[in-house]
This record gives structure tokens, C-alpha cells and sequence, in this order.
């Protein structure tokens, strides 16, 4: 059996969703990410888009010259290939110079009983992960937080967060690209461009990538 | 050739099938709410399908032509006056040098397209000269068009097909339909037996705040509680319900992940009608095996290029073998 026994679901008529039975960890997401790259790479007919998330991935399909049975038949024997596969070495590396002085810093560090400075110290001194893109073209979740800086997103988000807004809620980290709502809480700000159409690639992270914030004076 | 907007609606913007191969990294698909209805002004103004044309919802203003060129309307219906004399919808018509066409009320329907013979030379943007605003995207500047606006027309094969083409009646929509198609989504099986009952048998109507990211639906709403999960790939039509149990229809400006679960989600053939949909206008979904999605999918793409086919065939159209795109 494929690990994670993987199954299929319709997502509409023109992407099929393939769904593990495994909790959500940094391994399995890693395993997953894998899998997706192996699935693209294989270039099956009429397979247009993978996204690989945290415990399923997803393929895009042209759905007028391949039927669902054929193209979810095919996904899930490449699943089978690809699980025996240990996920390849992570991404590249980025450090992101970031001003600690956002809005949220202070209602951060009373919520969890740090000094603000503690919390700049906890929230730069690990690499994290990009597990996902989404929410707006190049908007990274990155995971995994000091578990003492979880907090719920905040009651009210807000109607507009500047771009280059970095921010936490729950378990993950992440920055605005665009000027977009939001319901994070903001620790910083970075002038790094997160998204450019123009670029060669367009998106600064891809998943798989490691992020490191660095605090600058 | 270009046109100029001399009075722009609240929402009028440029837009066309939509962008591919960038969902990755969080680029929606985008694209027009009523991808038939821009096929179809496409195709009858004598455009291929996927040309850039107009999207134009709310409310009433005017654009010129620049030189004499040939266009359609299609999708909603609208009061329209080419220079004072109507304008049908799915019919190509004749504008000179000049002429100003003036939209007031849509009788029925929620988004207008105008097809321009030549199409509207946007730039292309991640393969694309759709309109995404979240992000400054595409169109015109990535911005809603603004009266003032002059936009460039390409230029058509036969400089402007002048002859009168009407677009046959029947396009494989009926925008009148209120029963919208839908597919098992990938949590169909965590809703409990009574939440897929009034699902399938409630009378919903979409909500006044909806948008082109959602539709918010009104009706009775779904009692079981599942929670947020893991995120993971969406797509226009996808029906997400969050814990306050009322659906919301994800639509074309739709982010490329989310969080809630998917009870179902709309056949790319109904989608079309839901976005036309107006606030308060009632419908029910009626559940059909994947197979006959795809096939109703491929019957309305077949029934496209038959009208594109004809409009080269009876009015000088201009064939491109073109893919109608994915969700």
C-alpha cells in the first residue's frame, strides 16, 4: 500500500484532490511537497497544476480530453512511485531584514507575558519553513513559531495591512505582499518585494524554501 | 484604433479566461465571473474566445469607438443605445468612427461583456490580460478602468468583419436555469445526513455582500461542525462552509487555498449561471456524478467553437485553435 494511503476526490470537474491519512506535521509536508514535485515532473498528459499542501495535494487537469477516472487513476499510481521516495534536500535559503516596529508588537508581548524584545528574539532566531502559498500570489504560511508566541488571529482583523507586513497567528509567520486585509498580528515590516509579475520568478518564496527574519537597527 | 471610457461604471475592468500555471505560487485563475458570456461576446464580435474584452457590472456609462469597428454584447442583458438606436444582445453590431455606445439598466443578470473586434490590447500579464485588483494584476494598470481611459484595439484579420452576424440562441446556457450543478466535494462524507438533505433541497439565494473573491449564501444553514483544517487547493465553485453553516461559493478572484471544508463544488457549465445570479434571485443545487460535469463542460466548449466556426464562416470571425481553459 502507497504511504499515507492516499485517496482521490473530484475538486469539481477539472482537479482531482488526493487526500493522505496522516496528522499534519513538518515530515508529512515535506512528504507531501515531495510527491507533488515527483507528480509534476512526470508530465502526465493533460495534468496541468499541482499544489501540494499540508496533507493532500492537488492536480489541475484539462478536463475536455481526459476523464476523471483516467486522470485520478494516474495520480494515485504516481503516488505509489513517488511515496517510496525520501523528500529531496529542503529549499533555498532567505534572510529577510525586518524593522521591529509594528502595530501589534506591544498587545503581542502583554498577551504573552514577554518583553517586546523577547518577542523580536524568539520570532528571529529560528528558520522556518514555507509550507504553502496562498491567500494572495506570494503570500507565504510559513511554520513553525516559538510555541510561546502562538496566539488566535486577532478578533478584529483589520480592513487593510500594508505590504511587507510581518506577521504571526497560531503556529505560523508570514508577510503581506499587498496592501490586503488582514487578520495577523504584526510585528515588523521588511522592504522586501514579496511578489513582482516582471521577475523571471515571479514569486520571491517558493514551498519548500527556508525563511530567516533578521532585525535590523 | 482604440476606444475611450467616457463614463465608467462603479466596476468595469478588462478581463479574459484567466491566468494558468502560477496557482503554486498563490495566483488565482481570475479571469471573467461568466467565462461563457465572455466566450460568447468574443466569439460573435468576431474575436476568438479568449480575447480581452470588457466586464461590466453595476450600473450605467459610456464608451467611444475610435474608428469603425464591429463588437458584441453578451452575458447580462443591459439597456444598451449605439448612438441613440438599441442594441441587441448576442448579435454583432456596427459602430463608426465615433460612435458611442451608452449602457444604463441590466434587466437581467449581474456582469455585461463587450466583445471588441481585435480584442483589447492589454499587456499580458503572467500570460494573462485579466484583471486581478487584490494585487495590482493585469488589465489596465491592474486597476478598475476609469472614464478618460483610452485602450488600444488589436488589430482584427480583416481590419473590422462588417458583416452582421447573430450568434445562435441556444449556447448551451440558459441563464434563466435556476438549478445549479454541483460535484461531491472532498468533505461531502464529513456532513452528516441531514446537512446534505437541506443542502440539496434548500432554496438559496446569494447574499448582497458577495463579491468577485465569494458568493455569500442566504438559506438555512449546515449544523455540523467541522472546524478549520489543514489548508489546501480551492478553485472557482468550490463551496466552503465555515462554522456559521452558511455556504460561500468561491468565484473567480477566489484565493488558491483555504481552510473549510468542501461540501461541493459547481460544475464549471453551472458556474456561469451562479455568477449571474442577483441578491435575493433564489436557486437550488441538484447533485450529478463527476462524469456528466465533464461532460456538460464538454458539450458547452463544443457549442463555442460551433458559434466561432459560424462567425468565420458567415462574418469574417477569426479562427485560433485556442483551449478553453480549466476551473
Amino acid at each position: 500500500m502507497s504511504w499515507g494511503n492516499p485517496t482521490a476526490h473530484a475538486l469539481g470537474d477539472s482537479a482531482i484532490t488526493v487526500s493522505f491519512t496522516v496528522e499534519s506535521t513538518k515530515e508529512v509536508t515535506a512528504r507531501i511537497r515531495a510527491i507533488g514535485a515527483a507528480i509534476r515532473a512526470s508530465r502526465i498528459a493533460h495534468a496541468e497544476e499541482v499544489i501540494a499542501a499540508y496533507t493532500a495535494l492537488t492536480v489541475f487537469y484539462d478536463s475536455l480530453h481526459v476523464s476523471y477516472e483516467q486522470m485520478s487513476a494516474e495520480i494515485l499510481t504516481k503516488c505509489g512511485e513517488a511515496s517510496g521516495t525520501e523528500p529531496a534536500t529542503e529549499g533555498r535559503e532567505h534572510r529577510i531584514p525586518v524593522e521591529y516596529r509594528g502595530p501589534d508588537l506591544d498587545s503581542v508581548a502583554k498577551a504573552t507575558g514577554m518583553a517586546p524584545s523577547e518577542v523580536v528574539e524568539a520570532h528571529s532566531a529560528v528558520w522556518y519553513t514555507v509550507d504553502l502559498l496562498g491567500f494572495v500570489p506570494g503570500f507565504a504560511f510559513m511554520s513553525e513559531i516559538d510555541p510561546r508566541l502562538e496566539l488566535p488571529r486577532r478578533e478584529q482583523p483589520r480592513p487593510r495591512v500594508p505590504a511587507g507586513s510581518v506577521a504571526i497567528a497560531r503556529k505560523q509567520t508570514g508577510i503581506y505582499p499587498f496592501d490586503t486585509p488582514g487578520g495577523w498580528h504584526i510585528l515588523g515590516r521588511t522592504k522586501v518585494t514579496l511578489f513582482d509579475p516582471n521577475r523571471e520568478e515571479p514569486s520571491l518564496f517558493r514551498a519548500g524554501d527556508r525563511v530567516k527574519f533578521e532585525p535590523t537597527a | 484604433m482604440t476606444i475611450t471610457i467616457v463614463k465608467s461604471a462603479p466596476y468595469l475592468a478588462v478581463q479574459d479566461l484567466g491566468r494558468r500555471g502560477y496557482r503554486d505560487v498563490g495566483v488565482p485563475a481570475s479571469g471573467a465571473m461568466d467565462p461563457v458570456g465572455l466566450a460568447a461576446a468574443n466569439v460573435t464580435a468576431g474575436n476568438s474566445l479568449g480575447a480581452a474584452a470588457l466586464e461590466w457590472a453595476l450600473g450605467g456609462g459610456s464608451i467611444r469607438f475610435d474608428a469603425p469597428c464591429s463588437f458584441a454584447l453578451a452575458g447580462a442583458t443591459a439597456d444598451a443605445l449605439l448612438d441613440g438606436a438599441p442594441v441587441e444582445t448576442g448579435v454583432r453590431s456596427l459602430a463608426n468612427d465615433g460612435s458611442v455606445l451608452e449602457i444604463g439598466g441590466f434587466p437581467t443578470g449581474r456582469f455585461l461583456y463587450i466583445g471588441i473586434a481585435g480584442g483589447i490590447e492589454a499587456p499580458e500579464v503572467l500570460g494573462s490580460r485579466a484583471t486581478y485588483l487584490p494585487a495590482h494584476l493585469g488589465g489596465w494598470a491592474g486597476r478598475l478602468l476609469k472614464s478618460g481611459d483610452v485602450l488600444p484595439i488589436g488589430k482584427h484579420r480583416d481590419d473590422a468583419p462588417r458583416r452582421e452576424f447573430r450568434a445562435p440562441a441556444d449556447l448551451g446556457l440558459d441563464y434563466s436555469q435556476r438549478t445549479i450543478r454541483v460535484v461531491r466535494g472532498p468533505q461531502w462524507d464529513l456532513f452528516s445526513d441531514g446537512d446534505r438533505e437541506i443542502f440539496l433541497g434548500e432554496t438559496y439565494s446569494v447574499d448582497a455582500i458577495s463579491d468577485r473573491t465569494g458568493y455569500r449564501l442566504k438559506g438555512l444553514p449546515l449544523a455540523t461542525e467541522i472546524g478549520s483544517m489543514p489548508s489546501e487547493a480551492v478553485c472557482p465553485g468550490t463551496i466552503q462552509v465555515p462554522p456559521n453553516g452558511l455556504p460561500i461559493v468561491l468565484m473567480a478572484d477566489a484565493p488558491t487555498v483555504g481552510g473549510y471544508a468542501k461540501i461541493a463544488v459547481v460544475a464549471s457549465s453551472d458556474l456561469p449561471l451562479l455568477a449571474q445570479l442577483r441578491p435575493g434571485e433564489g436557486f437550488r443545487f441538484q447533485e450529478v456524478p463527476v462524469e456528466e460535469a465533464q461532460r456538460r463542460r464538454r458539450r458547452m466548449a463544443a457549442s463555442l467553437y460551433t458559434i466561432q466556426t459560424l462567425a468565420v464562416v458567415q462574418g469574417h470571425g477569426e479562427f485560433l485553435a485556442e483551449p478553453w481553459p480549466s476551473s
